[in-house]
């Protein structure tokens, strides 16, 4: 996730970080030959990984400028030909996506969505992994590894039954309904990963906190919390996509409300039933790229920020 | 300084759940309004087309419509029908479910929705027959393709001086004809997702049709007749003629295997051509207009009706639908469906798409251009016309196995060990039905 892979990164917004520590923390590893070699092949080995990912990408971002009959009949490379031919390209896609009635209201629905089903999980799974973590109570392993088995049993299991308890209690179709629904997917990885990381802080500090008198409650709230931006950063951020990418849970629970169909709903319905019009496709994956990109740039500065903390407490 | 930090962000984004919540629990509960849910397939211009019916529909009657299209339209349904969920109102496109479901009693019986006197007026009785469950009617037939057609470019026939084909022998002949030229007859493609192989039971489909007759098909529906019996036999063979011969498909059996559908028109319509028919549905126009948006119809790209083969039983055609089954008895959902079994919904659908309708008083001047109408014509006066029989078998046989056969044929399999095969799984199939 972390795509910076440069030994120094430019840190945005870090203006105040001595850079420096972060070199000292890996001492020896530059200078000897041995080192050299296997920077380099760690290096190669990540350029590798990168391109794997970003070629099918850049072929989705050209492919969604070319005309349709363009896209019909020749690869997306084929543009490299004569790259600055500007003529082959056109924003007729994505003037297709985003001209379809109702976009604005999927993107307000997608955000209805997400954001809800995004912060329900991390506050709870929060409070749940602090309670695994560091309160003792009888049957606390066995209740966290049936936790944890959670996360094996497939969600398409669950669709029958918690949609008939839905339909009775007139959740389906409801915000609420796919709220509840997503955090309910998302717990048992939110707890898995908050617990493990909340493991790692030093079992002094709450002890030290406990004899001034602070609560289980103040200590999660005013300790555990804070150190754990970071973990709390990419828990947000796997959860913000799986809601926001997510297209089965919306259509079985939304049920016919298009009022709150979501982006993802919104943009299956451009193809065809044969799978027509694919190739607006290409522009709508970037359309819906957008929120999830920004997301992810504003919560960067929390990765290096909790990596770089980690290293200077050593 | 930094944990404080961190506290107040929390609370901050807490905060703006808590007005998101509140803003939309305003918004999402205020709607009262007469409102039917119809689930379908639909997407694209498809989905345009059918806006457009149900917009007249609002306007008619000012009941709001709910569509949700998804391809998965089969596995959401009955997901929600087993939840206690259903929408009111389906489309569906396989005759096998829809009696299934209406044998579970899922579905409402349509004779006290419907004028039945005025329906077997509309439709012809092949359809009501599709549509029906013992004798009551279940589904209306809204949408219909015609799958027994063969595309060609008339350009390129023309400059070679190729004849339309009347019969099997003649097509035969044209298609060692043209390969003798170096071009290939045919393009086929198989890849379809996890669909692949559907384009192939078309051809045995329409070969059982013109070799056995329309009472043999039906026997080979319902299982009555084996997979290894002589007509099924005859039927992959007379398709592993042309669709195993590397000479007479373009890029070969492989190729076959791996070009998809849809990318199956490229070959014939590109210039100069690298492949001169293809053997498809009405639907397939949308994918040459798509790849080829200069291209006129009739002018340069048409079809002609694939051949007779036993002059005993003609042309008959083969087609596939789409038709809508109620779920839910409302007075809202009855209006809707009396709405769609009558020519003023379907003349839209059709003008808008091109599709075909079966009632009979649509019409053919609602057709948007010349082929549609054509199409229309070829399905409104055939004699013989059958439903896609994968559609109509149980669905691990029509659905998969069927499919998988095909691909192993062409991919070089032994006919007797795919026809086995095959019937082993129609005799599960049928067993547990």
């Amino acid at each position: 996730m972390i795509s910076t892979g440069s030994p120094n990164p430019a840190v945005p917004g870090g203006k105040h970080r001595p850079a420096p520590a972060f070199r000292l923390a890996v001492p020896g590893a530059a200078g000897t030959v041995g080192g050299v070699a296997s920077q380099a092949f760690l290096h190669l080995v990540i350029a590798l990984m990168c391109l794997a990912w970003i070629l099918p990408t850049l072929g989705v971002l050209v492919s969604s400028f070319r005309p349709a009959s363009a896209v019909a009949n020749s690869g997306w490379w084929t543009i490299f030909a004569n790259p600055f031919d500007l003529t082959q390209y056109t924003l007729a896609n994505y003037q297709q996506v985003l001209e379809q009635n109702g976009m604005a209201q999927a993107f307000w629905s997608s955000l209805l969505i997400t954001v809800p089903a995004t912060l329900l999980p991390m506050l709870l799974g929060g409070f749940a992994a602090f309670g695994f973590a560091w309160l003792r109570f009888p049957g606390r392993d066995a209740l966290f590894l049936l936790m944890v088995g959670l996360m094996v049993v497939p969600l398409q299991m669950t669709f029958i039954p918690i949609l008939r308890i839905y339909s009775r209690t007139g959740l389906a179709g409801t915000l609420v309904g796919i709220w509840l629904a997503h955090t309910g997917y998302g717990l048992p990885f939110a707890i898995y990963l908050l617990r493990n990381f909340f493991g790692t802080l030093p079992g002094e500090l709450f002890e030290s906190a406990y004899i001034d008198g602070a609560s289980p409650l103040t200590a999660f709230l005013r300790l555990a919390l804070p150190m754990s931006v970071p973990a709390l950063a990419s828990l947000g951020i796997f959860q913000f996509l799986w809601v926001w990418n997510d297209l089965l849970v919306a259509l079985i629970y939304l049920g016919g409300t298009s009022s709150l169909a979501p982006l993802t709903l919104k943009l299956s319905s451009l193809v065809g039933s044969y799978g027509q019009e694919w190739h607006v496709l290409t522009a709508a994956a970037f359309v819906a790229m957008v929120v999830p990109l920004i997301l992810f740039f504003s919560l960067q500065r929390y990765f290096v920020r909790g990596i770089l903390a980690g290293a200077v407490k050593g | 300084m930094y944990r404080n930090k961190g506290i107040s962000r929390f609370a901050w984004l807490l905060l703006t759940v808590a007005l998101i919540m509140a803003a939309t629990s305003v918004t999402t509960w205020a709607a009262p309004k007469e409102t039917v849910t119809v689930l379908g397939v639909w997407g694209g211009q498809e989905l345009q087309a059918f806006n457009k019916v149900l917009a007249a529909f609002e306007k008619k009657t000012g009941i709001h419509v709910e569509f949700t299209g998804t391809r998965d339209t089969v596995a959401v349904l009955v997901t929600r029908l087993q939840a206690g969920n259903p929408p009111d109102i389906a489309a569906l496109a396989t005759p096998g479910l829809i009696w299934e479901l209406a044998s579970k009693g899922q579905l409402v019986d349509l004779g006290k929705v419907l004028n039945m006197s005025q329906m077997k007026k509309d439709y012809a009785q092949t359809w009501l027959d599709l549509g029906s469950y013992k004798g009551k009617l279940y589904a209306i037939f809204f949408s219909v393709d015609l799958k027994s057609l063969v595309w060609y470019s008339p350009k390129a026939f023309a400059a070679h001086g190729y004849k339309i084909p009347q019969t099997w022998n003649e097509m035969l002949a044209l298609t060692k004809n043209m390969a003798a030229s170096g071009v290939a007859p045919w393009s086929i493609g198989l890849e379809s997702g996890a669909a692949s192989g559907w384009p192939g039971t078309d051809w045995i489909e329409d070969i059982m049709l013109r070799t056995g007759g329309p009472e043999v098909y039906d026997k080979w529906v319902n299982h009555e007749i084996s997979w290894t019996s002589e007509p099924v036999r005859r039927a992959f063979e007379l398709f592993g003629e042309i669709a195993r011969n590397a000479h007479y498909v373009y890029g070969g059996p492989t190729a076959e295997l791996s070009i998809n559908f849809g990318d199956a028109v490229k070959p014939v319509f590109a210039d100069p051509p690298k492949a001169y028919m293809l053997k498809q549905a009405t639907f397939i126009q949308s994918f040459i207009r798509q790849a080829y948006p200069n291209l006129q119809p009739v002018k340069d790209y048409s079809f002609f009706a694939f051949p007779a083969i036993d002059p005993k039983w003609g042309v008959p055609v083969e087609v596939a639908g789409d038709g809508f089954e109620m779920l839910r008895d409302t007075p809202a959902a009855r209006k809707l469906m009396q709405f769609l079994a009558s020519p003023e919904a379907q003349e839209i659908w059709v003008h808008e798409l091109g599709k075909l309708s079966v009632n009979k008083r649509v019409p053919l001047s609602a057709y948007p251009d010349e082929l549609s109408r054509k199409a229309a014509e070829i399905v409104l006066q055939a004699k013989v016309a059958r439903f896609d029989a994968s559609d109509l078998m149980p669905a691990a046989l029509g659905s998969d196995a069927f499919w998988k056969g095909v691909l192993n044929y062409v991919s070089g399999q032994d006919l007797d060990s795919v026809l086995n095969n095959l019937e082993a799984v129609a005799k599960k199939a049928y067993g547990s039905k």
